[in-house]
């Protein structure tokens, strides 16, 4: 590999193995492991404020949190303990499963279709057209919307008067024409729809910066020698793209279990719960029915839900770029 | 490297600038919202684009009281009472409230009282309170809520759309109104105009709806539902109330897509004429007429079942509450005193189009929009509001998802029964 | 190398069909947005405006109390400034002694961070609800800006600490020969060089504190320090489906985020693809 490949590798490589320690790279020599350097860099003390910062904000919240998910609070005076009635309450719920059902859905369709159609993009825009860099631009440009103000626009195209009807109507397909927003089988899938229209720029970029490090000439050298598209594809792109499929599926997976705003701006949950996810209702529970205790088992379950995947993912793509190099 | 010296000094020289300016336009910001002693916030719902009457009054007051200023935060209606508490819960709600008297709603005020929100009330409020609803108002001998309104809650009814679609005669039962709407889809119209993506219409129709199927035959249900000797799976008057809107929306009574419609599908159709009625409280009659001049709208009751009786709901909707977290009392209570005063009480009667809430007797209705609806009222055959009297929001949070389930299919009667149940159970 | 073919041609016109289709979106946006009242129900809504109606954007700007949008902008910048500050300050410094230290404690710190990433906010809310009320940092933009600190820092410190991990020791090393001090080899030697790490922080933890809805819905409403994406939600929720005025709030509120992206664009997506230089 080029050196350049190699750099591009390291710095991805950063993002999902940051622990282990870098060795080999020109112009550093390997950092000894010792208990004591000879040389301090920085205080200790330097990360104090992280420290608690973050122990309180994200440890000791949701450990409280967690520790209501086994009582019947409802926000405000006293609770009891319940043990674990709410996860059992949870599992005989039929909106509660299919809430987990979408959530799951929501997580694996985004990453997919994201990926995809990323990757499909990042390889059509890497060389060659003039203008690259504009559809570059203007592709990427849903992801710093604020995902309230795109929700509102999809609303609009899929209203039961709006675009998309009509556009369905004016082909003479009055058949498919239904009230997207509202229809217990579809409205999942608009959902879905937006999230991946907003997020697949972020998948697209991670792409081409891989992309880019990886030397133009081996795959010429492999077309002079004869191999076919799919054949450099799956034989030198793929393998050297290995990196970036674990950064936007990782990213893609914990973000797709996070979709909020969109499902509250385009369907509240509905029709009838068929597009409630963990993470709304969360917030029905909690916030407008006022039971705390249920809502934190819920958001209990969410947790252990994206941590349990996150090792996964962890674990899979860890043995993947070994592969890859 | 030089480079990257320069471009970071550069960023450090800026951002100070940059922070303390920020740091004295957010102080300023901060202090205006609150500074004046005689201000205070006013939070209420709505769920269309014409002025509310709250926002009418509020200026009325300003008015006559310079030196006051009201800051108005109207809130969507079909979040409104998720939107209340997660804002009382965070301190940061509004000082004067628009609640909903008693206790089944997300915003009803006792609800919101027990835990612990809600300021008492000065005496002014005391004699606005329909007699006999005291329990929907006062838990021991505090008062919580400030009654504003006596509101019909029947159908919305456009006689100019129904005149020109053909029908004279508003349906004297659920039949005559099904006939009808073949004939009204057939010419693009629709008999009802639904906001089935809006759990408060949701629960509306199913509440009007259950007047003439389950209140009209026994009016203390709530109270034998309260006692279980009675259930709402095993009342027929529910059930029957859950066919007829399956039994509409098989009929295509409702508007096209009504499944997935938010409020503007019902200001739309009947401002437009292309629905000719819509399960609203009956003063938006005089609202949408101000918005559409040349659309006559009255307050009809939802017609009952052949051999069925003709009943509907009314009481009072809407009520005010003082934030128990407000620093501004005082202001509140002037006003609030003020808006009990006769001659305001029937100002907002007349620009919200509601019944004043006080001395319906004495009302003179002919000629109003309420006209179709007077021998009932005269007669007392009316139920109070039941989501009113219900125990808590959840019941009412099952009606809206439920039923958007039975007009999509995704439901069947018997579950949503059974939901409710669960629900007032809880 | 690459030629400009016929083939390259055709994929570069594909390639804006793609993307013209892929912004259609925008054309209802705009388009709407520039309806009459009585045009935007009484035509088709495919059809572009037949003249260009501004009055939609006028009403944005009237609007009081918790819609005040240029209320709303101003919370957000003092919010996504105060924010992206504190995680620079505290990430670089956490960041920096964490891919330094060779001690058990900055790894043990380091996956201390790297799992709080991954946590997601539902589960703690509440309580953090709770204890900002107690603390009296509700309802005020300083509160946010504690919160989002605490809360994105995780992110900061991983970003910093990758980055310096990727940083050579050799100028530090020189410094502390030369009887430099761990402070001062930090602000003279580091602190100059980590402008990209910084770049990427403040690009993506202020995209999103910007477009953060949920936390300032919880933390702010009705408070009138409400940031633009709430702002943006009571507006519209005041309007019932009056598309062209919902629309012409949407572009008021989304004018700065893009005009900044189109300004720092590249940075924009060297952000997001992990700091990497192409």
């Amino acid at each position: 590999m080029t050196a350049s490949t190699h750099r591009g590798d390291r710095s991805l490589a950063a993002g999902q193995r940051p622990a282990t320690p870098r060795a080999g790279t020109p112009g550093r020599p390997p950092r000894p492991r010792r208990p004591r350097p000879l040389i301090a860099f920085g205080h200790w003390w330097w990360a104090l404020p992280a420290i608690i910062a973050v122990t309180a904000i994200h440890y000791a919240a949701t450990a409280a949190g967690g520790f209501f998910a086994f009582t019947d609070w409802s926000g405000i005076g006293s609770f009891e303990f319940i043990g674990w009635d709410n996860f059992t309450r949870i599992l005989a719920d039929p909106v509660q499963l299919g809430a987990l059902r979408n959530t799951l859905l929501i997580a694996f369709g985004s990453v997919v279709l994201t990926n995809v159609i990323g990757l499909g993009l990042a390889l059509a825009l890497n060389r060659g057209l003039k203008t690259r860099y504009v559809l570059r631009v203007l592709l990427f440009m849903p992801v710093v919307l604020s995902p309230l103000a795109v929700s509102y626009i999809w609303k609009f195209i899929f209203e039961y008067n709006g675009p998309l009807n009509q556009f369905l109507g004016a082909l003479g397909l009055t058949s498919l024409q239904k009230a997207w927003l509202a229809d217990p089988t579809w409205s999942i899938w608009v959902i879905l729809v937006v999230v991946v229209w907003q997020n697949t720029g972020i998948a697209m970029v991670i792409y081409l910066a891989n992309l880019a490090s990886v030397d133009p000439g081996i795959e010429e050298a492999a077309a002079l020698d004869g191999a076919g598209v799919m054949q450099r594809f799956r034989h030198i792109t793929l393998p050297s793209i290995r990196p970036a499929i674990a950064i936007s599926t990782t990213l893609g997976l914990i973000n797709g279990f996070r979709v909020f705003d969109q499902i509250m701006a385009l369907t509240g949950g509905g029709p009838a719960g068929a597009t409630e996810t963990l993470a709304t209702e969360v917030y029905k529970e909690t916030f407008s029915l006022g039971n705390f205790g249920y809502g934190a088992a819920l958001a209990l379950m969410l947790t252990v839900i994206i941590l349990v995947f996150a090792i996964v993912q962890q674990r899979v793509t860890r043995d993947r770029s070994k592969e890859g190099q | 490297m030089i480079q990257h010296r320069k471009a970071f000094r550069r960023g450090v020289v800026l951002a100070l600038p940059v922070a303390g300016v920020l740091a004295l336009t957010a102080c300023s910001a901060a202090g205006s919202g609150d500074g004046d002693a005689n201000g205070f916030t006013f939070t209420y719902q709505t769920s269309n684009n014409l002025e509310s009457p709250y926002a009418t009054l509020a200026k009325e007051y300003m008015k006559s009281h310079p030196g006051v200023t009201i800051t108005l935060n109207p809130q969507p209606n079909d979040r409104y009472g998720q939107t209340l508490r997660t804002q009382l819960q965070g301190g940061n709600a509004s000082d004067l409230i628009q609640t909903a008297p008693g206790t089944g709603q997300p915003h009803s005020a006792l609800t919101l009282a027990q835990a612990g929100f809600l300021e008492p009330l000065g005496k002014s409020a005391a004699s606005l309170i329909p007699k006999g609803s005291d329990s929907l108002f006062y838990i021991g001998d505090k008062l919580y809520a400030q009654p504003v309104d006596f509101t019909v809650n029947g159908v919305v009814y456009n006689t100019t759309a129904a005149a020109k679609a053909g029908i004279t005669k508003f349906p004297a039962t659920t039949e005559e109104l099904v006939q009808n709407c073949k004939t009204l889809s057939a010419k693009g119209m629709s008999f009802v105009a639904l906001a089935g993506g809006a759990p408060p219409n949701l629960i509306q129709i199913t509440q009007v709806i259950s007047a003439t199927r389950v209140y009209a035959e026994n009016p203390d249900w709530n109270q034998d539902r309260s006692t279980g000797s009675v259930t709402f799976a095993n009342t027929q008057g529910w059930r029957d109330t859950l066919q007829t809107i399956v039994d509409l929306n098989k009929a295509g009574c409702f508007q096209a897509g009504a499944q997935g419609s938010g409020f503007d599908a019902i200001t739309n159709g009947l401002s437009r004429g292309t629905a000719l009625a819509g399960f609203i409280p009956g003063g938006s009659a005089k609202e949408l007429m101000s918005a559409a001049p040349d659309q006559k709208m009255v307050v009809q009751a939802f017609p009952p079942a052949q051999g069925g009786k003709t009943f509907t709901l009314g009481g009072s909707n809407y009520s005010l509450s003082v934030n128990a977290a407000s620093t501004k009392k005082k202001a509140i209570q002037d006003f609030l005193d003020w808006l009990a005063q006769p001659q305001n009480a029937k100002r907002y009667a007349e620009i919200s189009g509601a019944i004043p809430v006080s001395g319906l007797e004495s009302v003179d209705l002919a000629g109003s929009a309420y006209q179709p609806v007077e021998p009932l009222l005269r007669s007392g055959s009316y139920a109070p509001l039941p989501t009113t009297v219900w125990p808590n929001e959840s019941v009412a949070d099952a009606i809206s998802s439920g039923v958007q389930g039975l007009l999509t299919g995704q439901n069947t009667i018997d579950q949503v029964l059974a939901k409710m149940d669960a629900a007032w159970d809880q | 190398m690459f030629h400009y073919t016929r083939w390259t041609a055709l994929r570069e016109v594909l390639l804006w069909i793609v993307a013209l289709i892929f912004l259609l979106p925008f054309y209802f946006l705009i388009s709407t947005a520039l309806k009459s009242d009585a045009e935007v129900f009484s035509t088709n809504p495919v059809a572009p405006p037949s003249a260009m109606e501004l009055g939609n954007f006028a009403e944005v700007f009237t609007a009081t109390g918790q819609s005040n949008i240029l209320l709303g902008l101003l919370n957000s910048v003092i919010i996504t400034g105060g924010s992206i500050l504190g995680l620079v300050v505290l990430g670089s410094l956490a960041g920096y002694v964490i891919a330094r230290s060779t001690r058990r404690w900055s790894k043990v710190a380091y996956y201390l961070f790297l799992v709080a990433i991954t946590l997601p906010t539902q589960l703690g809310t509440v309580p953090l609800y709770i204890g900002a009320r107690t603390l009296g940092l509700t309802g005020s933009p300083w509160g946010m800006i504690v919160l989002y600190t605490g809360m994105l820092l995780p992110l900061s410190i991983f970003l910093y600490a990758g980055f310096f991990r990727g940083l050579g020791i050799a100028y530090e090393e020189a410094a502390v020969m030369d009887g430099a001090t761990p402070t001062q080899v930090f602000f003279l030697i580091v602190l100059p060089l980590m402008a990209p790490a910084t770049g990427t922080v403040a690009i993506l933890a202020g995209l999103i504190v910007w477009n953060d809805f949920f936390t300032p819905l919880i933390f702010l409403a009705g408070s009138g320090a409400q940031t633009l994406p709430v702002a943006m939600y009571f507006y519209v929720g005041s309007l019932v489906s009056q598309w062209n005025q919902i629309f012409a709030i949407v572009i008021v509120s989304m004018i700065p985020i893009i005009a900044f992206y189109l300004f720092a664009q590249k940075k924009f997506m060297q952000g997001f693809a992990g700091g990497l230089k192409n």
